[in-house]
């Protein structure tokens, strides 16, 4: 037993895999394009604004408090552009423009530099912006109310907002291919759920994200959704619904999978997850929000240090 | 790619989205059109998501621009604004001109009421998001 070979240290030089944060951060950007695409065809020069200022603004935040606090330049790391992109993705692809530039400064510098940059931020940098726009300008970020000027072949209020506000019986004509294929307002990025899908499998593919906390979170909102559902269908909405509307998908690939604010153990995953996909639909259903994503990966992300507690127990023994 | 390349690529991507972004805000501003697909009406009770096309539509109600708007000229066949800034004022204390509130009131649900379609008087749920 003694001569087992468990863990081989090899002398220097090492080879590296090529792997490094940028290109982390760039085929993340890359999976979550045919969603942002998708958006801009269908709002058109509006939602490009926002989603072109997003990612300039958040690169600029970056670049400036790397210069007020005189540290190295990290906007080549394209965390910065990610997070401005994700932020452009949930807005309502109408939101005015001081909103977006006041959305990137609170996820550049309050989210994620104040707390020592990448790596050091506790919440998803882009969902704390989120939340603080959401809590301060509600209404400008009430989805029905900014595309009235929008004229679709479907139904053009918000899922979610229909849900919530008028029951069960309003949503009825909502199918879960319509929604899968973009038939539905709500963030310019949030609501072409194949594309989204597709980005999620690519990244899981790669191991850039973590399956265990996508598919977990998943399941959460599905078995939640369910649970409601079975005990009272003229109250809540079935789990498909729940699965393809509001920021769920895009919350399950590209906002509770990031790096900083998620576990890195097989069981805390799997519970990080699933809590994130349970709250969620525990705020749409009984909450006072519309959608919950947001704040639910908020909570799940205070979580996370204390579920990283249930780790492995650690090889060898103290004599 | 060196770092410095990469640096400058994004330098570059920062300068023409920043670029891209004002001009699609300053070239492409929200306009309204001549007939909205739907109005939001804002109030205290709760906001009203009214399907302007809905009311109007062949496939819909098929009603004409007078079924609802109204004008001080009768030959005027151009609807002039409801409530603010038009006739009906939020908080008009004229007794002889209905307020906001009464003239969408009188407007909404008698036309409901006369039809005898879904949402009628005290359904306020059904229109007003509480």
């Amino acid at each position: 037993m003694l001569e087992q070979k468990k863990f081989i240290v090899s002398h220097a030089p090492f080879l590296h895999n090529g792997s490094s944060i940028a290109k982390r951060n760039y085929n993340i950007i890359l999976a979550a394009l045919p969603a942002v695409v998708f958006g801009l065809f269908q709002y058109g020069m509006p939602a490009v604004g926002v989603v072109s200022l997003s990612v300039s603004t958040a690169i600029i935040w970056e670049l400036l408090i790397n210069r007020i606090t005189k540290s190295k330049i990290s906007i080549a790391d394209g965390n910065a552009a990610l997070i401005g992109l994700l932020l452009g993705m949930l807005l309502p692809p109408v939101s005015p423009w001081w909103l977006v530039i006041t959305g990137t400064f609170i996820a550049i510098i309050v989210g994620k530099q104040i707390f020592g940059g990448i790596g050091g931020n506790p919440f998803h940098p882009t969902l704390v912006a989120l939340a603080m726009l959401m809590l301060s300008w509600k209404d400008f970020l009430d989805f029905d109310e900014h595309l009235v000027n929008y004229d679709f072949d479907f139904i053009a209020v918000y899922p979610l907002g229909a849900l919530k506000h008028f029951g069960v019986a309003a949503i009825e004509s909502f199918h879960a291919g319509g929604l899968l294929i973009g038939k539905q307002t709500g963030g310019t990025g949030a609501t072409f759920g194949l594309g989204l899908i597709a980005g999620g499998i690519y990244l899981m593919a790669r191991r850039i994200i973590r399956w265990e906390i996508s598919i977990s979170f998943l399941g959460g909102v599905l078995i939640c959704a369910l649970v409601f559902n079975l005990a009272d269908a003229t109250r809540f909405a079935g789990p498909s619904f729940h699965l393809f509307t509001g920021y769920t998908l895009v919350g399950a690939f590209f906002l509770a999978t990031e790096d900083s604010s998620s576990p890195v153990n097989f069981i805390p995953m799997l519970l990080y997850g699933a809590t994130g996909g349970i709250l969620t639909v525990l705020i749409r259903n009984v909450g006072a929000y519309i959608d919950g994503v947001v704040f639910a990966i908020l909570i799940i992300n205070i979580l996370n240090p204390l579920l990283d507690k249930i780790r492995p127990e650690a090889l060898g023994r103290v004599a | 790619m060196t770092a410095k390349k990469e640096l400058r690529r994004v330098y570059g991507l920062a300068i023409v989205l920043l670029v891209v972004g004002a001009l699609s805000y300053a070239a492409f501003p929200a306009k309204t059109p001549e007939q909205p697909p739907r109005i939001m009406l804002k109030n205290i009770a709760g906001k009203v998501l009214f399907d302007h096309k809905t009311h109007t539509s062949v496939q819909g109600y098929g009603l004409s621009c007078l079924d609802c708007h109204h004008t001080d000229d009768e030959d005027e066949t151009d609807p002039e604004l409801c409530g603010e800034g038009g006739c009906h004022e939020p908080k008009s204390e004229d007794e002889d001109m209905l307020n906001r509130r009464d003239a969408f009131h009188l407007q909404c649900i008698g036309c409901h009421q006369e039809f005898e379609v879904s949402p009628l008087e005290e359904q306020c749920e059904l229109c007003h998001v509480m």
